[in-house]
């Protein structure tokens, strides 16, 4: 089979992506109300961080305002895995129901057809509170703004979002082999939360795990010190974009492996 | 009385085998849990280190991370996906055959899950409680505060199952479940002091929340838990805050339900 272009590509996507947001739109209501829910999430999310800051002033060194930051840095970088990556929830109902077999015979690469067909547009309301707190954290913080640094965000801010897919990827393939996959996603879900605090808060063991073997803290702690901490960068911030990387291309081999074993339900 | 009592135990029966087949589901649950218990821990510690004080808001660290723990073993023991069921039963038409079984469609749905309350006590709930009483070193009294606290669970699962129920019913109108629920999962995790304890939230924002029916739910069983020696006004004073809510939220839903049970339309079938 011939490898098929870049181009070629973005434009299927775009073709499904229109199908998958008329289809969306004929459900109006319910379009509607879970947009309101994602809203509420994100707004819930902001009282309990203001409850948590008004009794206490810092966290492990950590102000109000760089505490924010890091927020708003992992609600942006947590945006294409909730947009782009949402159909991993639904992987699991297709390889038990069989539905998953449509998928492999498309001349297309199998991972990009399955992922590009659900595109979630509620995760946007996210992306609004995320660039929101961010720059209102930068401002009170009172950061210079160069081009430079611009481009060094959106470059960190791309990577680190590949952390967070990578594990959905790898926690939904599951399924392949443990057919309900539902309760390891769900477990991979929940690590959001720890994206949001400075990974110093945790003893020597777990830093370890949450930097090497679950790399929770490239998600918003390691990329965020490039701009928050500029005159203190420690070498793992460097590196947090080639981690981003290999961790998605890892998720991605683990994910067709599963993919290309699978061999149906037989009906 | 006996046979009424034996078609729900059967009920009960079935959902333990049912949730003993998924067991890795349950193993990585108990390791989630533990996980999330690691967050809380270092999170809060390193928060009360910061703060230079013993108490904050009367609450010491080991008050505090008891309260989030428990919460959390609570929550995972009282979330039965109730308002994925019902709105469920709605769109695929299920609804139909829950009807005309030879119970009441609420006992029918709670008794279905009770079984899962049993295992997900000795997987969950057990586990957590005893992990924090020993790493806390003895801060959970043991005393009559247990008996007060294991009634007071009883009517948090009840108001929980009611409230569940009245926003399962709301899909029906909707047709929307995954909005609906999120929206009342935020809402009552929030307002019932799972995520910060109440005694955190600033003065309006308090005061409202304990005239709320959420703060039943996870607040006072939690409060009650974690006083040793409480005065007898004030046990009955929460006891009976969750017994009005239950009998509230139980009639609410009952009405709600019968009044939506007429709409209710299933294509084809």
């Amino acid at each position: 089979m011939k490898r098929k272009g870049l181009g070629f590509y973005l434009r299927i996507y775009v073709k499904i992506l229109a199908q998958d947001i008329k289809s969306k739109m004929s459900y109006r209501a319910d379009f509607f109300i879970s947009t309101i829910g994602m809203i509420f999430t994100n707004i819930a999310g902001f009282i309990t961080f203001w409850i948590l800051f008004r009794s206490f002033p810092s966290i492990n060194g950590w102000n109000y305002y760089e505490m924010l930051f890091l927020y708003g840095f992992s609600l942006i970088s947590l945006t294409p895995v909730q947009c782009l990556f949402d159909n991993n929830w639904s992987l699991r109902s297709y390889v038990y129901s069989g539905d998953f077999i449509k998928y492999c015979f498309r001349p297309i690469n199998l991972f990009f057809y399955f992922q590009s067909e659900v595109f979630d547009i509620k995760g946007l309301g996210q992306l609004a509170f995320g660039i929101g707190t961010l720059i209102f954290a930068w401002v009170k913080i009172g950061l210079a703004f160069t081009p430079l640094m611009l481009l060094k965000l959106i470059v960190f801010l791309i990577t680190a979002s590949l952390i967070m897919i990578a594990l959905q990827n790898a926690a939904s393939a599951t399924c392949f082999w443990i057919q309900n996959s539902f309760y390891i996603l769900d477990l991979a879900y929940r690590f959001r939360d720890f994206a949001k605090y400075p990974v110093t808060i945790f003893s020597p063991v777990f830093r370890f795990i949450f930097t090497f073997i679950v790399p929770i803290a490239f998600i918003a702690y390691y990329p965020s010190l490039v701009i928050l901490r500029p005159d203190a960068v420690p070498v793992l911030s460097w590196l947090s974009p080639a981690v981003g990387v290999v961790f998605f291309w890892l998720s991605y081999k683990f994910w067709m492996y599963g993919a290309l074993k699978y061999n149906g339900t037989g009906s | 009385m006996r046979i009424k009592l034996k078609k729900y135990l059967a009920l009960t029966r079935a959902g333990i085998i049912e949730s003993l087949q998924y067991r890795i589901a349950m193993f990585v649950m108990v390791i989630g849990n533990l996980l999330y218990l690691t967050l809380v821990y270092f999170l809060w510690k390193s928060i009360y280190a910061s703060a230079g004080t013993e108490t904050v808001n009367g609450m010491t660290f080991s008050d505090t991370l008891i309260y989030l723990v428990l919460a959390t073993a609570l929550f995972n023991f009282m979330e039965m996906y109730t308002v994925w069921e019902i709105g469920r039963s709605f769109q695929s038409g299920k609804i139909v055959l829950d009807l005309i079984k030879p119970m009441k469609y609420h006992s029918y749905l709670f008794w279905s899950y009770s079984g899962s309350f049993v295992v997900q006590f000795f997987a969950t709930f057990l586990p957590t409680f005893i992990i924090v009483a020993l790493l806390t070193g003895g801060a959970v009294p043991i005393g009559m505060n247990l008996l007060w606290f294991v009634l007071s669970v009883v009517l948090a699962v009840t108001i929980n199952f009611s409230i569940d129920f009245i926003v399962g019913t709301v899909c029906l109108y909707t047709e929307s479940i995954w909005g609906i629920n999120i929206m009342k999962q935020v809402i009552v995790l929030l307002l019932s002091g799972a995520t910060i304890p109440i005694a955190f939230f600033p003065e309006p924002f308090k005061t409202i929340t304990m005239y709320l029916p959420f703060q039943s739910i996870y607040n006072s069983p939690l409060t009650l838990l974690l006083n040793g020696s409480p005065e007898m006004s004030d046990v009955g004073l929460i006891l009976g805050t969750q017994l009005a809510w239950c009998v509230v939220t139980l009639v609410i839903s009952r009405l709600f339900w019968k009044v939506s049970l007429k709409r209710i339309t299933v294509n084809g079938g």
